[in-house]
């Protein structure tokens, strides 16, 4: 009976950790009404005093979105053209016009970030990325989309119990998250945040994804 | 018996989950383009160049195509480093298999050609 009780558990758990009441539909209705094709990633806006988190950040939201099957201009040829455009400051567009791009690229929707935090703890063996992410349409102006990932990579490593092994942990912990990149955790944001971004014309589930259950508008997670 | 159909029904559950096929194969690309555009040598970017080549031809993903913008990254780099006319034909192979990269790409071109 015990062990029925807890398989019962276990499914349960199991099943309502893979869904929320929100659909993909309702949450994001302005992806299914304009079904953009093709996106422009924008050079992230730093709110941070780390000065490199920009440039590193940028290119690493091409493939997760190549991979929700849109088409995306790659961001090592459009950051050339941002520089030379004097476009490279994503602030003056992110509640501006931006139906340039439209006319420039033939962007259907641009997608702006926000790094909030991204930092490195090597004590503690944390590294942290905040990044709120906005994606909005170039032909109405419009909200398309749009959520906020606070990731967390423990990079610790456990060096056992005694006082020489938790010390010899503490020093692999530190050495192990000076030596992880920091856009490790940029990606693993990505990862996480773009995950219910409603799917494009080149994937399988574009058009069959509207009932899929949405995630948190803002998501909050520690990954190893 | 009953371990096999817990078992079942745990794997049910989990692929209710939708796991779905990556559309492309990327191979290295992610991190040998992020290293060359860390610190630009000569050894990386031959590095980068193996990886476009191995993503152009080593095609396991669901779609079975060339991600987009590939062919134009590869292109643009083949061009800058002297390979021009072979640089120009991954750009134009870029604009064949997604039309819609034709206003982008072709602007692309005509600056190269200035």
């Amino acid at each position: 009976m015990k062990k029925i009780i807890l398989f019962v558990f276990a499914v349960a758990s199991l099943v309502s950790s893979c869904s929320t009441p929100v659909s993909m539909g309702k949450q994001y209705p302005a992806m299914y009404e304009e079904k953009p094709l093709t996106i422009a990633i924008m050079p992230p806006i730093n709110q941070t005093t780390h000065a490199e988190a920009k440039d590193y950040f940028y290119t690493t939201m091409y493939m997760p979105l190549c991979e929700k099957g849109y088409y995306v201009y790659s961001p090592y040829l459009t950051m050339e053209m941002f520089q030379q455009e004097s476009a490279y400051d994503a602030e003056q567009f992110i509640e501006g016009d931006i139906s340039i791009f439209r006319k420039v690229l033939g962007a259907d929707a641009a997608i702006f970030t926000i790094i909030k935090d991204w930092k490195r703890n090597n004590v503690g063996g944390k590294l942290t990325v905040d990044v709120e992410y906005i994606l909005r349409s170039t032909k109405t102006g419009q909200t398309l989309y749009s959520r906020e990932g606070q990731i967390k990579v423990d990079t610790s490593i456990d060096g056992g119990s005694s006082g020489l092994g938790a010390l010899v942990g503490l020093i692999a912990t530190a050495v192990n998250t000076a030596a992880t990149d920091k856009v490790i955790a940029g990606r693993k944001c990505n990862a996480f945040v773009l995950s219910d971004l409603p799917a494009g014309k080149y994937s399988t589930w574009h058009e069959k994804d509207a009932d899929n259950p949405a995630g948190k508008k803002f998501i909050k997670a520690t990954v190893k | 018996m009953r371990k096999l159909f817990i078992a079942a029904v745990a794997v049910f559950v989990l692929t209710s989950c939708n796991t779905t096929q990556a559309l492309y194969s990327w191979h290295n690309y992610e991190d040998a383009t992020y290293q060359y555009n860390k610190k630009a040598t000569e050894e990386l970017k031959v590095k980068m160049m193996e990886e476009y080549k191995k993503v152009i031809e080593k095609q396991k993903g669901a779609r079975g195509e060339v991600p987009p913008g590939l062919y134009a990254e590869y292109g643009y780099q083949l061009y800058k480093s002297g390979k021009k006319e072979e640089g120009l034909g991954f750009l134009k192979k870029e604009i064949a298999l997604y039309p819609e990269s034709d206003k982008y790409i072709s602007r692309i071109i005509k600056q190269l050609e200035k």
